[in-house]
């Protein structure tokens, strides 16, 4: 029902690209982190570049997600309201506390590899990591409560979607289980798959990636098996008009199966294929979240 | 009993004049190109002779299991001591969840006040003064009923005993305290 006696229809749309690209650089911070800290707690060889990377990825992806966040709503000013009024039964309530806590230890993770990493510095710079040299002890501890709350942010982005229970893409549980909705499972393995391809993307030069390389290429066949099943429970009008399009040659053909064939081929022969083959993991995460976003309220 | 404010809509008698459209907008100061309530055709669907078309008022629901209350971070959306879903403009930052919630379309922002608005059921303004709705009190072809539903004496609750009533969207478990009436139409 769009027009009738003359007046106009009303914009159905109430949430847009903005909140998309929130979800999906959530998504980038949360999957950026974990590959840092878990590298950090549980790898030998703990590869410097790759942990610097991936722990200053995510304050930065985290903090410009919020800023469009904040920019979204109608009142920006007023953000902090939703600090100091809380709604426990409010998915965005909760996450307001969850997000808070992940970006504080997502900074305080940050300065500790780049603190402990810095033995170049000069002046008040040098003062400053020599005063917090004591802390150094707690980057193990911050790694593993910040990996904790980094898989909590990325399932909120899903989760968030998923409480609009009269919402039926939205709120499509997982193989039918109550309390497991569909977006939670896969923004959290689109957004560990982003963020890692994120991370490899800025540590590109450096050795030993192949693991991670093949971690990455089990993310997107996690993720093309998750989507064919999010296609064949949730209505079929969900994939139509433009939508399609976005679908098949964004979230699929460009975020899952050129990157697979391309990196299944370039992992054993070419190094040089990193760029490229993570740039579009990433186009296509983002692309995802478009479609979850706009499908969900044009239908 | 408690009291349990309801609307009844005749859908028969709305002849879609858009009266309660603009008297609306009129008593509350809805601003340029938004709206509390409409009234939108359906139809026409037949062939000649047999055509038909019917309007239908619609705005909140005033769900008593209401989406919007339950999602909304800062209770800024909240049911007030009758039970109704009202906004306080006051705590609502604009996030616009409850409009991604509701699934009558009914809210919208504000452009002046920047805070999710809806229809209130002109409950400050009229119906704690003792007066009808505005969009009822105008209402042209008689279609609107407002009142108590839980006492027998008032107007909607005798129609609803007569009349077999639908709410809109039913599967969603909403509650809706707007009632349908669709006797006389053809769908
Ligand atoms: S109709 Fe929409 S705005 Fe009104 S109470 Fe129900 S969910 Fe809330
Ligand atoms: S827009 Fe306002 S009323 Fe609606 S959910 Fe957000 S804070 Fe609550
Ligand atoms: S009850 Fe009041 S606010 Fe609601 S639609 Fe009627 S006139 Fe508008």
């Amino acid at each position: 029902m769009d027009i009738f006696w003359g007046i106009p229809s009303e914009e159905h749309i109430a949430w847009g690209g903005m909140i998309a690209l929130y979800l999906f650089l959530a998504g980038i911070a949360g999957g950026g982190f974990l590959t840092a800290s878990l590298t950090d707690l549980f790898s030998k060889e703990r590869p410097t570049k790759l942990i610097k990377t991936g722990a200053y990825i995510a304050p930065v992806a985290i903090i410009f997600g919020l800023g469009l966040l904040v920019l979204d709503l109608s009142k920006p000013f007023f953000f902090w309201k939703l600090l100091i009024n809380i709604n426990t039964n409010s998915v965005m309530s909760i996450g307001t506390y969850i997000i808070s806590v992940f970006v504080s230890l997502a900074f305080v993770y940050a300065y500790l590899v780049w603190a402990e990493s810095a033995t170049t510095l000069t002046g008040i710079w040098a003062k400053l990591v020599q005063f917090s040299s004591r802390f150094f002890v707690l980057r193990k501890p911050v790694a593993l409560l910040g990996a904790i709350f980094a898989i909590c942010t990325t399932t909120y982005t899903g989760f968030l979607l998923s409480a609009i229970t009269t919402n039926t893409l939205w709120s499509v549980p997982f193989l039918g289980l109550v309390g497991v909705p569909f977006l939670a499972v896969l923004f959290l393995v689109s957004g560990v798959s982003t963020g890692l391809a994120a991370t490899l993307l800025g540590a590109a030069k450096s050795d030993g990636l192949k693991i991670y390389k093949k971690l990455d290429i089990a993310f997107i066949v996690m993720e093309m098996i998750l989507l064919a099943l999010l296609y064949l429970t949730v209505n079929p009008i969900y994939f139509n008009g433009s939508m399609a399009t976005l679908f098949w040659i964004g979230v699929v053909g460009i975020g899952l199966v050129l990157p697979l064939v391309l990196s299944v081929y370039g992992l054993y022969k070419h190094s040089k294929w990193v760029a490229p083959v993570y740039g579009m993991v990433i186009v296509g995460g983002l692309c995802l979240r478009y479609f979850i976003v706009y499908s969900g309220q044009l239908f | 009993m408690a009291k349990q404010y309801g609307m009844v809509i005749q859908v028969a008698k709305c002849i879609g004049c858009q009266a309660c459209t603009v008297a609306c907008k009129f008593q509350n100061e809805v601003p340029e190109g938004q709206y509390r309530t409409k009234s939108p055709v359906f139809g026409p669907i037949g062939t000649y002779p047999n055509v038909a078309m019917y309007f239908e008022k619609e705005a909140c629901q005033m769900c008593q299991k209401a989406p919007c209350v339950n999602v909304c971070p800062t209770k800024a959306s909240h049911y007030d001591e009758n039970g109704l879903v009202m906004i306080d403009p006051d705590k609502c930052v604009g996030c616009k969840y409850c409009l991604t919630a509701c699934p009558y379309d009914a809210r919208f922002i504000n452009a002046k006040t920047g805070a999710a608005d809806k229809c209130t059921f002109c409950f400050e303004e009229r119906v704690s003064k003792g007066l009808k709705p505005a969009c009822v009190s105008t209402c042209v072809g008689g279609s609107l009923s407002f009142g108590d539903v839980n006492d027998p004496n008032s107007d909607v609750a005798k129609i609803l005993t007569k009349s077999k009533s639908e709410f809109r969207k039913a599967e969603f478990g909403t509650h809706p305290s707007i009632y349908y009436i669709f006797d006389g139409v053809v769908r």
